[in-house]
């Protein structure tokens, strides 16, 4: 039997076993759904099994490819400016201090542990480090919007959380993006090697025409199914146009969608179209990423556990540092970075891009680093959440009840813009559904 | 003025980023994918604004910026996108299926045979005559005796008058057309899909007898024709009564679902070797006919086959080499001259002997006039079969494909639009996907 059909026969099934199994757990324990099928992916991988060899995964490049593409415009769809502008100001200083300091201090602290465990010098070891900054940066929100959900309430923090895990997703998706601009090797075709700030500019370029592009191709129409094409079309061509280029298809597809939920009158069919594609592309990144994944030794384990300990101290000092640094700790709390532990679908697409464009130093560890995060935060991220959120609601002593129906609900599955306040658009969790963020209380 | 400029934009992005990357990577494949659905679709619309089918716009738009004209989409990256092609085949094949209802089937079946078998029989008897007759002015049969030209001219016939489903699909979309000459064109398409597979082979195994192939491997026997039709019907239906358990019991992810029953589809039928087509249209038919929910699947089929359907035109029309067939045109026009005669000739027979007498008898021929994937893979089989000669009829029959491939789509169009069937209903939103307006 050829690989192609083991392939698409074991997909199928693991698939409705992991649906079933996932979907009991996490409506019992609180689990979100996303994980297992990164689970999933290695044991049919060429680590575990081998059902699915190398060669079947690198032949599902360009899939994933255009899945990390479509990752990024769903983050960008995320930053409707009118209903951004009504979010207060001083949520996003909390946000940006907390997305930047993560950033700045995983990057640091991995920087000094490749010279240390590799004897790198600083500017070897700076580029893998800045990419597991990147990706720790990156913060989950469904199980935040599971635990809000379930508390059937929300609070300030709540509001603040969800806008700390777009951000964090702004934050990380720029700074890879730029990452990959900078180191970028000059390709032997080109007459002159464009410089780094070219590169970055190229990036930039790619997205500014897709999203041109698009517009030019919709032109006055409104008609979904034209609109899928349109959109489709220019985000397959930012997402290989970056690809072919050795760029991150995050970057330029962000903008994309930030263009277009910004300048469209079509914007709640965007965000249909955009939300009807993500869901099959998520199951195959996550899988195939699983899938990609391979072991490199014992010597791998030491950066990645430091790596795990870095983000968490980062996260927990990066929220901290930023309430206090915007007096807001009162509102906040120290320890609300607790809630942003969690890692989705981005962290991995992020781990599997710098795998994926080859040839970088230590893409292993990194990729490694962020599926490990993942499998080990996202089976916790709604009861870190829960910890944030609800002494703030038992505080008040209107702990709500869990709406009814709550327990029986669908469970939460991860993905990249899942429920941020900031983004709006059919499909998505309480404020977002009517594009502000309530106020304190009003739920 | 818009649409020449998203052209010019899309030409200059890719002039000025293609020197820039690294070739044979997927992310190459991705960029002309991204690129080809939008040009395509923009050229759809020049296309339209002219009054001709999108299709036309979507083959125009490969050939131009294919490797024989601006070579935006290089001949690499085009084999790299096979896949597509074959995806949408699938997709087209298991929507047909679904397209086609029992009721029908028992309703028009026999008409559907007589006007089929009457128009093959013309088309097949007319060509092999034709080509016997042109055999002079064929390079590779100057000299050649009697027996070789009679093989070349029969096994040409037997591709010639193959039919393109995928055209006849694509059309339909794009206008919404119900009516009986939409409806009877479909049903002989298909029909003659499968006919057309027995008769090849059978012409096949006789022009053996008196030209023997110059690689008999690449000829088949018939055990195995036979096998590649019942087979396709057998799995088909197992594939079908699969789908719809899958509808019935789970009902979820129907796009990711509709992308792999296709890639299933194409999988088990290149290890069963069966015919896909009919396997995927057997799949569809049962699909629909066993489940409640068969619209759905075919809806989430449609919105995720649209910009697969685009560039699978473009890319057929990216792979018609200008250079090979001008020189062949000379002989090609006249060759599809009497393919559409014969068609014609066959329609109004055929509808006579089963006694229709509506706009079917006057229009269905044209929307027979076009051809496609299948007579490429036929084709392919020949020249694998007869070396030198294989080789040459297959660039003629690259060469007719190409000429019905653009000018097929138009006669069918303005069939529907002259039998009033265009406006006997909107098109469908889920119609639009593959090229609506």
């Amino acid at each position: 039997m050829s690989s192609t059909l083991i392939l698409i026969l074991v997909v199928v099934g693991a698939y409705l076993a992991a649906h079933v199994a996932f979907g009991w757990l996490a409506r019992r324990f609180d689990v979100i759904s996303g994980a297992e099928y990164v689970l999933l992916g290695i044991l049919l991988g060429p680590e575990v099994s081998g059902l699915i060899s190398s060669s079947v995964v690198g032949s599902f490049a360009p899939i994933l490819t255009l899945a990390l593409g479509w990752i990024g415009a769903v983050v960008g769809a995320q930053f409707y400016l009118p209903v951004v502008s009504r979010i207060p100001l001083i949520d996003f200083r909390v946000a940006f201090i907390e997305a930047t300091l993560t950033l700045a201090l995983v990057s640091a602290a991995m920087t000094g542990v490749f010279m240390w465990l590799f004897g790198l010098s600083a500017a070897q070891a700076v580029f893998p480090s800045v990419a597991m900054g990147a990706v720790a940066t990156v913060s989950a929100p469904s199980g935040i919007a599971l635990t809000v959900r379930r508390l059937g309430r929300r609070v300030s923090v709540a509001r603040q959380l969800e806008v700390a895990t777009a951000i964090d997703a702004l934050a990380a998706i720029t700074a890879f993006g730029l990452l990959l601009a900078i180191g970028h090797a000059a390709p032997e075709t080109a007459v002159r090697a464009p410089t780094p700030t070219e590169w970055a500019v190229i990036g930039i370029a790619i997205g500014i025409v897709g999203g041109a592009l698009f517009h030019l191709f919709l032109g006055g129409e409104q008609e979904v199914d034209r609109l899928f094409i349109g959109l489709s079309g220019a985000i397959i061509l930012a997402s290989g146009a970056a690809a072919y280029l050795r760029l991150s298809p995050l970057f330029p597809a962000m903008l994309i969608g930030f263009i277009l939920i910004n300048t469209s009158a079509n914007r709640d069919a965007i965000k249909e179209v955009l939300g009807r594609v993500e869901r099959p592309l998520y199951f195959v990144l996550l899988i195939f990423a699983g899938a990609a994944w391979q072991w490199g030794g014992m010597i791998w384990t030491v950066p990645v556990v430091l790596f795990l300990v870095a983000r968490v101290l980062a996260k927990i000092a990066g929220g901290g540092i930023a309430a206090a640094l915007t007096q807001s700790t009162s509102r906040l709390g120290l320890g609300w970075g607790r809630a942003l532990f969690g890692q989705g679908a981005l962290a991995i697409a992020i781990g599997l891009n710098y795998q994926i464009v080859g040839d970088l130093p230590f893409a292993g560890v990194v990729f490694t680093a962020s599926i490990v995060s993942v499998l080990l935060t996202d089976f916790t991220s709604a009861r870190w959440a829960h910890s944030v959120l609800g002494p703030w609601l038992r505080r008040r002593g209107r702990t709500a009840r869990p709406e009814a129906g709550a327990e029986q609900a669908e469970p939460e599955r991860e993905g990249p813009g899942r429920a941020s306040a900031v983004q709006t658009g059919p499909g998505r969790e309480g404020p977002t559904r009517t594009g502000a963020a309530p106020r304190e209380g009003e739920a | 003025m818009r649409r020449l400029l998203i052209l010019a934009l899309l030409f200059g992005g890719m002039s000025l980023i293609l020197p820039l990357g690294v070739s044979g990577q997927g992310g190459q494949a991705l960029l002309t994918f991204g690129f080809l659905i939008l040009a395509a679709y923009t050229v759809g619309e020049l296309a339209t604004a002219v009054r001709l089918p999108k299709i036309v716009g979507y083959l125009v738009a490969g050939l131009v910026f294919g490797p024989s004209v601006l070579g935006t989409v290089t001949y690499e990256a085009s084999v790299r996108l096979d896949a597509v092609s074959q995806l949408a085949i699938a997709l087209i094949a298991f929507l047909a299926g679904a397209e086609l209802q029992w009721s029908e089937v028992k309703e028009r079946g026999t008409t559907l045979l007589k006007i089929m078998s009457t128009e093959l029989l013309f088309g097949f008897v007319a060509l092999t005559l034709f080509l016997y007759a042109l055999h002079g002015f064929i390079p590779p049969l100057q000299g050649a005796g009697t027996a070789t030209a009679i093989a070349f001219a029969l096994l040409f016939a037997s591709v010639a008058i193959v039919h393109s489903p995928a055209v006849t699909m694509a059309l339909l979309n794009e206008t919404g057309a119900q009516g009986p000459v939409a409806r009877t064109t479909l049903g002989v398409v298909l029909l003659a899909d499968v006919a057309v597979v027995l008769l090849f082979s059978a012409v096949l195994a006789i022009a053996q007898s008196f030209a023997p192939a110059t690689d008999a491997a690449a000829t088949r026997s018939v055990g195995a024709v036979v096998w590649e039709i019942t087979g396709a019907i057998l799995i088909g239906g197992a594939i079908g009564v699969g789908v719809a358990a899958y509808l019935r019991f789970v009902g979820r992810e129907l796009m990711l679902f509709a992308v792999l029953v296709a890639f299933f589809g194409i999988e088990i039928a290149r290890l069963t070797h069966v015919e896909l087509l009919l396997m995927l249209l057997v799949a569809g038919f049962v699909t629909e006919s066993l489940s409640e929910h068969g619209q759905q699947l075919r809806h989430a089929m449609e919105r995720s086959a649209a910009p697969v359907f685009v560039v699978f035109f473009a890319l057929s029309g990216a792979k018609i080499e200008v250079g090979t067939i001008a020189p062949l045109l000379p002989l090609v026009v006249p060759i599809a001259a009497v393919r559409a005669g014969a068609i014609w000739v066959g329609v109004r027979v055929g509808s006579r002997w089963a006694g229709t007498d509506g706009p079917e008898r006057r229009y269905v021929w044209m929307g027979l006039v076009s051809q496609a994937g299948v007579a490429i893979g036929l084709a392919t089989i020949l020249a694998d079969a007869y070396g030198e000669m294989g080789n040459y009829m297959r660039a003629l029959l690259l060469s007719l494909i190409a000429v019905n491939e653009t000018v097929g789509p138009v006669l069918f169009r303005h069939a529907l639009d002259a039998s009033g069937e265009v406006a006997s209903r909107p098109a469908p939103a889920h119609g639009e996907v593959v090229a609506g307006h």
